[in-house]
């Protein structure tokens, strides 16, 4: 069996095992819906009504994945060329990243209502500070050599940025993005909770007023499912992008 | 410590460097005088003078540290010297060439595209991307590499990797050549060959090169290559002396058996021990 196979296979045999252990379970103990559901209950209730808070939250998401992103990017970029600014803008954006985003929430709502604007800043606040962080670091990482030899070939700052900077900071770059992705979702969901009238965080929190444990259990999923296909987009870019970069396959 | 050139006399009384014009009436292609250099409270380099001549190989050798370098960081303009120090170039500014220990090239690059690099930086574009591709192809073909264009540097060995970075820095036709430790990450097999296809490259009339400066820590690969070799002093570096090597040209395979060679080396060994 080739290795490809190997690495789909066995986790797929394995969450198979997991759920038949978990029905099997479920029936045997006759334990109750609402603690725990059986899977084939919570099948049961996944309908075209939750696809589409899915992606009202996937949207919210995407949306504050991609702004958060580019203006963390140019931020990194700003930062880098101007250490005054660097100095005197970091330690707010550390304040920022310190604030617990649940603490935040509230507030966003009370600002701008709860429709998808709040859920948008809020995944956007949340995705901000690891692309900033990243792509400074990314953007400095360039060798001392290799500056020297555009230099010594009268390269521009243009040139320098364009060729040697950017290009360096897309391993750092590309790793934030692996991480803001599942970040993302939390931001929806947590603007979500605290006001909205669809998004899957409306749906946990609906279903847990009525104890509808398989309707809570679903839309749970749907979440993870979220964040693994924003995960797994950018793990793809990755690859394609970064071939030079041997990924670690562990 | 001042600067001094240091005729050498071989044991027979025999003058060496013979065989080569007298450096006074050779013409200059790139001449310091009385540079200093300090890095804060380091002093780097202490009144450094020394002229390097067209169609010359010359060697900087001194220990690890000493500012080797800096030295050619100051003759590339990437640093300048402290006050009194100064820095000519022959009448016309020469082109420079520079390859560093590591080969610098961009991961993101191919082989072909790394050699073009440098071509088209600059405000003044001095090629069309016809003419960078075409003197890329060219010096691609110089190293002998033309079979790898498109390669990768991950997918290239470690001697490989260097004969791109000197095909670089051929490509935009130097007349002047800096090199700094370009050999030293190189196994000692792939060393040898590059320093002798670096010799032939030199000697070529298909480069424009007349002029290389090579840092390095090897004695042996400084007489094998070189027809003058700087000895520099340990920090604040300053140049102890100036020591031709009176080795026949084309320089060839096994000539470290001719006397010349093993009296130079012995010659150097005595003032590595001295400093």
């Amino acid at each position: 069996m080739s290795d490809k196979i190997k690495t789909i296979l066995y986790p797929f045999g394995f969450a198979v095992g997991f759920l038949i252990i978990w029905e099997l379970a479920v029936r045997l103990f006759a334990i109750p819906v609402y603690l725990l559901p059986a899977p084939t209950a919570i099948v049961s209730v996944i309908d075209a009504n939750l696809g589409s808070h899915m992606m009202v939250t996937l949207m919210e998401a995407l949306i504050g994945f991609l702004l958060a992103n580019i203006l963390g990017f140019i931020t990194a970029v700003i930062f880098v060329h101007s250490k005054p600014i660097e100095k005197g803008v970091f330690p707010l954006a550390i304040a920022l990243k310190t604030t617990p985003l649940v603490a935040l929430a509230p507030l966003l709502v009370v600002w701008m209502g709860t429709g998808y604007s709040s859920k948008v800043v809020a995944s956007m606040l949340i995705c901000f500070f690891p692309i900033l962080v990243n792509s400074v670091k990314g953007l400095k990482a360039i060798e001392f050599e290799a500056w020297e030899l555009f230099s010594t070939y009268k390269g521009t700052k243009w040139e320098i940025f364009w060729k040697l900077r950017l290009p360096t900071s897309l391993p750092y770059v590309l790793s934030a993005l692996k991480i803001s992705s599942s970040l993302a979702i939390v931001g929806a969901i947590v603007g979500e909770f605290v006001g909205a009238n669809k998004g899957l965080g409306y749906v946990v929190l609906v279903s847990s007023y009525h104890m509808d444990t398989p309707v809570m259990f679903s839309a749970i999923i749907a979440s993870a499912a979220c964040g693994l296909l924003l995960f797994w987009s950018i793990s793809w870019v990755e690859k394609k992008l970064i071939f030079w970069q041997r990924v670690d396959e562990v | 410590m001042t600067s001094q050139v240091i005729e050498m006399q071989a044991g027979t009384g025999q003058q060496f460097g013979g065989n080569q014009s007298s450096p006074a009436n050779r013409e200059i292609a790139v001449s310091l005088k009385n540079c200093s250099l300090s890095f804060g409270e380091v002093q780097v380099l202490n009144n450094v003078s020394l002229d390097i001549y067209k169609n010359e190989f010359l060697s900087i050798l001194g220990p690890s540290g000493c500012g080797k370098s800096t030295l050619l960081r100051l003759m590339l303009e990437l640093l300048k010297p402290s006050e009194g120090g100064e820095i000519s170039y022959s009448s016309d500014k020469p082109s420079i060439g520079m390859v560093f220990q590591k080969p610098v090239l961009m991961p993101w690059l191919s082989a072909i595209q790394n050699i073009e690099l440098p071509l088209g930086l600059g405000e003044k574009k001095k090629f069309t991307k016809k003419e960078a591709r075409e003197k890329a192809e060219g010096a691609l073909q110089l190293v002998g590499l033309q079979d790898f264009k498109n390669h990768f540097p991950h997918q290239l060995s470690g001697g490989m990797q260097q004969r791109i970075a000197i095909a670089r820095a051929l490509a935009a036709d130097p007349a002047v050549l800096l090199m700094d430790e370009p050999f030293g990450a190189l196994d000692e097999f792939t060393r040898e060959k590059l320093n002798f296809e670096l010799l032939r490259l030199w000697e070529s009339p298909d480069t424009s090169l007349s002029t290389v400066v090579m840092v390095t820590h090897s004695i042996q690969e400084s007489v094998i290559m070189s027809d003058r070799i700087v000895m520099m002093s340990p920090r604040p570096a300053g140049v102890e002396a100036i020591i031709p090597v009176p080795l026949p040209r084309p320089r060839e395979v096994g000539m470290e058996e001719h006397p010349a060679y093993y009296q130079t080396v012995k010659e150097l060994r005595k003032r590595v021990k001295h400093l």
